[in-house]
């Protein structure tokens, strides 16, 4: 049989003219054909990084040395900085130094074919200032397969809104509403928020923001809570990320941006009761809107009954706002250098995108109280883009997906669930302006906002991730639901479709 | 015994190029500490460090793709990523349309893709398989429907070869993979490593049950048996793969107390099913030159060949295994070369049975 003989360069292999030069393409410094795999090298690094991976095979070769199970494992996508942890991990004993666990990263846009962030669109729109295209990800059932014609009709009715016909979209709402009637399950339901969203924004009978409703709102989101596993994976993981930032400190402050029902504490309490060592002085300052006040002061008095149930020391104090924005440092009467802070946000910054220069205040307020940790999780979407159709399409899948992972036998906590969701939606859909709340964006978009914002990156570990997963599997059954890690980040979502996104931030401090 | 494992690592390093080699003992490592001495696997860890990529509905290098979820199938969802061409007309990016077939003029091949990852690793939407289903769309001119099928070894065989089986049917029934003036779905089966050993067997049951399958594309297959052969003591050890490491797939996929002769294995061994008189699919197997397996791919060949079957053999001398990952390379090229003129050449079906060796230039 005949064998190739191929020609052998002396110090590589034999790569054609084109290739070379998508290697040497500078992709913010990485290397772009591995961006597109998922890993973050520096062209000028790729050396480096080989021979610290030899140095760990022949270190495991050994036979002697070998990583333990509980090793925890932090953002994979920065291959330097994971052989580094490694290399320290097997070899404690060098002289050297841990390395950052928060390695800083440029986030400038991938130019070329990287996958993500993805590239343009071509529709016709203005680009807004911040747009950071999603892939508008598409999980398609069985049953989407006879409801296509439905999803068509309801894009079709967007597209005459966003054209300003009024007419053919008034027709087309219609034909909607027939089409949805003759469908069932999880395509059903969404498909009549979104035909009753379009049929408000044509005939403007906009829905009001929660005025009056806010105790129903508070309703709504516990059986939210009870009934999915979204909220409690949001809650889990920002208070692993705040334990690990807390570790042996004796004093412990968080500020819940939107305190709610509080329904993340309890179990921080009781983390932090059963701490080695003993727990800290924990602190809780929980803010609300002006229509919430009164029951706020009821949360806190519950979670200091919890506390003193467990032995852990309790402060609470309320702070009452109409918007995130009016918060100023000194309402938070921080107790520099003796407490350890932790800010969280869950589902609340979006809103504050609703109005200009709210979050640049928000940002600055944080920074100014020099936290130890920022604990952030938000809705993994692009819902806020400047082209009505474009944010139509996107949430139209996202609560597809969503309203598909609530499917099941029926009960009044999914009942309550659904309309929870399709609020969201009636905002999405039929309001504008400062009225348009439910301005989500995607973790691209967030990490740009707090990297410009003068924050880094925490990573969120391997031992988060199992644990998470491992919650999911108790709590939530059917196994649809993943959990996914992407560059320090955790995402819950449902099927191949990230539904929210955990990050977790601190100062940038620098020089 | 460290200074011998130097002399590989140096060896291999001059074979590949410096970012495929950073990419693949990246992976090399990483199984390695997800593989237990007593067979389990940490999957929790695994899952974690895979790196994953979301489908697009809006096209991206003129692909879009969009992910399926099969729950009609008696015991398990089936999730498969089915990637398109970009319809030329803009106006249609970002839908999905389900009703109508992919051309009523033209054939277009539709491959149904098995991902490799030694039974074990990897899924569907694992960046480095959802890549190289988009560049398979995009330069052999297919469509591509990845399967998500269940890993060992918590699935051993045939949980992997029943969703096999599960997503050529499902495959076969849409509508919308339909092409030509016939209306039929023409379908290839392609996988790597595990896949290419998935896609020989769901062939073998598309045999069986009369479904028709145009061709098998195999890359590098994964393929064994119990005795040890001169290409796996010859390279043990030296281009990223160990008989170590195949060895405890092997004992993760196959049921419990079967050996490697078992024919899901070693399908022409001791215990193999000869394929005379059987009307098997043409195969494109693909074999690296540095990769341990060979002769166990290069057995498969000449098994198919001895019962008289058409099959292509692409030996390409200097690749290690995984040199698809990255199109930095000229074997890259060849692959996708000689995948195209395969599943392009519908006519040759009556050609005789004689099967060219092609080397790479």
């Amino acid at each position: 049989m005949k064998r190739e003989h191929s020609h052998r360069e002396t110090s590589s292999v034999k790569v054609d003219s084109s290739s070379m030069t998508a290697n040497k393409e500078e992709a913010g410094g990485f290397d772009e054909l591995l961006v597109v795999l998922g890993y973050k090298v520096r062209s000028s690094d790729m050396a480096d990084v080989a021979h610290k991976l030899e140095q760990l095979e022949m270190v495991l070769d050994d036979g002697i040395s070998h990583l333990s199970d509980d090793t925890v494992h932090y953002n994979p996508s920065d291959l330097s900085g994971w052989v580094d942890s490694l290399l320290f991990d097997l070899n404690p004993t060098c002289d050297q130094v841990k390395p950052d666990q928060d390695s800083e990263y440029e986030l400038s846009a991938i130019p070329g074919s990287a996958a993500y962030p993805p590239g343009k669109r071509t529709r016709t729109g203005s680009d807004s200032p911040t747009t950071t295209t999603t892939t508008r990800s598409m999980v398609v059932l069985d049953s989407q397969e006879t409801g296509v014609r439905l999803v068509h009709a309801l894009l079709a009715c967007a597209e005459a809104v966003q054209q300003n016909n009024l007419k053919l979209a008034d027709v087309l709402v219609k034909h909607v509403g027939l089409l949805a009637s003759s469908q069932a399950g999880a395509m059903r339901k969404v498909a009549t928020y979104f035909a009753e969203g379009l049929a408000r924004r044509i005939y403007r009978i906009y829905p009001h923001d929660d005025v009056g409703l806010s105790s129903f709102s508070d309703t709504l989101q516990i059986h939210f809570y009870e009934s999915c596993p979204y909220l409690k994976f949001a809650h889990f993981t920002a208070n692993q990320a705040i334990l690990e930032s807390f570790a042996t400190a004796e004093k412990v402050h968080v500020i819940d941006l939107g305190l709610n029902q509080g329904l993340q504490w309890p179990a921080l309490i009781q983390a932090l009761a059963l701490r080695p060592g003993g727990p800290p002085d924990f602190r809780l300052t929980g803010i609300g809107s002006s229509l919430t006040g009164q029951s706020i002061q009821e949360v806190g008095w519950k979670l200091g009954q919890l506390a003193n149930a467990v032995g852990v020391n309790f402060e609470f104090k309320s702070i009452v706002l109409n918007s995130l924005s009016d918060l100023k440092p000194e309402m938070l009467e921080i107790r520099t250098g003796s407490e350890s802070i932790a800010v969280n946000s869950v589902f609340e910054l979006h809103r504050l995108l609703a109005h200009p220069g709210s979050i640049d205040n928000i940002l600055f307020t944080i920074k100014s109280i020099k936290p130890d940790i920022i604990t952030v999780v938000e809705q993994e979407a692009d819902h806020n883009g400047s082209v009505f159709l474009d944010r139509f399409t996107e949430s139209l899948h996202y609560y597809s997906s969503l309203f598909d992972s609530l499917e099941g036998p029926p009960s009044q906590d999914r009942v309550m669930s659904e309309l929870y969701l399709g609020r969201q939606i009636l905002n999405l859909v039929a309001c504008e302006g400062e009225d348009r709340v439910e301005r989500h964006e995607t973790l691209v978009q967030w990490r740009n906002r707090f990297s410009m914002g003068g924050f880094k990156p925490v990573n969120i570990g391997s031992y988060a991730y199992k644990q998470a997963s491992m919650l999911l599997a108790l709590y939530a059954g059917a196994d649809g639901y993943k959990v996914e890690e992407h560059e320090g980040c955790l995402l819950l979502g449902w099927q191949t479709r990230p539904l929210i996104a955990t990050s977790a931030w601190r100062l940038n401090r620098v020089g | 015994m460290a200074a011998a494992n130097e002399d590989n690592l140096n060896e291999c390093k001059r074979i590949v190029p410096l970012n495929t080699w950073v990419l693949i003992s990246n992976f090399k490592l990483a199984y390695t500490l997800l593989r237990r001495p007593d067979g389990s696997f940490n999957r929790h860890l695994a899952e974690f460090l895979d790196r994953k990529v979301p489908p697009n509905s809006f096209p991206l290098d003129g692909v879009f793709s969009f992910d399926h979820l099969d729950s009609s199938s008696s015991s398990t969802n089936l999730l498969t990523r089915i990637y398109l061409p970009a319809p030329l007309d803009p106006s249609r990016h970002g839908t999905v349309d389900l009703t109508e077939p992919l051309s009523t003029t033209e054939i277009v091949p539709v491959l149904i893709f098995f991902h490799g990852g030694s039974f074990t690793h990897s899924s569907a939407n694992s960046a480095i398989y959802d890549t190289f289903c988009r560049r398979l769309v995009t330069i052999c001119g297919v469509v591509v429907v990845s399967v998500d099928y269940r890993r060992s070894p918590e699935h051993r065989y045939p949980c992997a070869y029943d969703d096999g089986w599960n997503a050529l049917r499902w495959v076969k029934s849409r509508i919308w993979l339909q092409s030509g003036k016939d209306s039929n779905v023409y379908v290839y089966l392609a996988g790597d490593s595990s896949g290419g050993n998935i896609a020989h067997n769901v062939a073998l049951r598309a045999t069986k049950e009369g479904v028709k399958v145009l061709g098998n594309i195999l890359l590098h297959p994964m393929f064994g048996g119990q005795e040890r052969t001169l290409s796996e003591k010859r390279l043990d050890g030296k281009y990223f793969v160990t008989i170590q490491d195949r060895d405890w797939y092997w004992r993760a996929f196959l049921p419990q107390g079967e050996d490697r002769d078992h024919p899901a294995c070693n399908p022409f061994g001791p215990r193999g099913q000869s394929l005379g008189g059987v009307n098997f699919p043409k195969s494109l197997v693909v074999v690296a030159g540095l990769d341990l397996v060979q002769d166990w791919q290069l057995a498969y060949v000449d098994g198919l060949k001895k019962t008289g079957h058409h099959v292509n053999l692409l030996y390409l001398e200097q690749a290690t295994i995984g040199f698809y990952f990255l199109p930095n390379n000229d074997h890259f090229r060849c692959l996708m070369d000689e995948l195209k003129k395969f599943v392009h050449s519908m006519e040759d079906d009556t050609l005789s049975k004689s099967s060219p060796i092609l080397l790479t230039p």
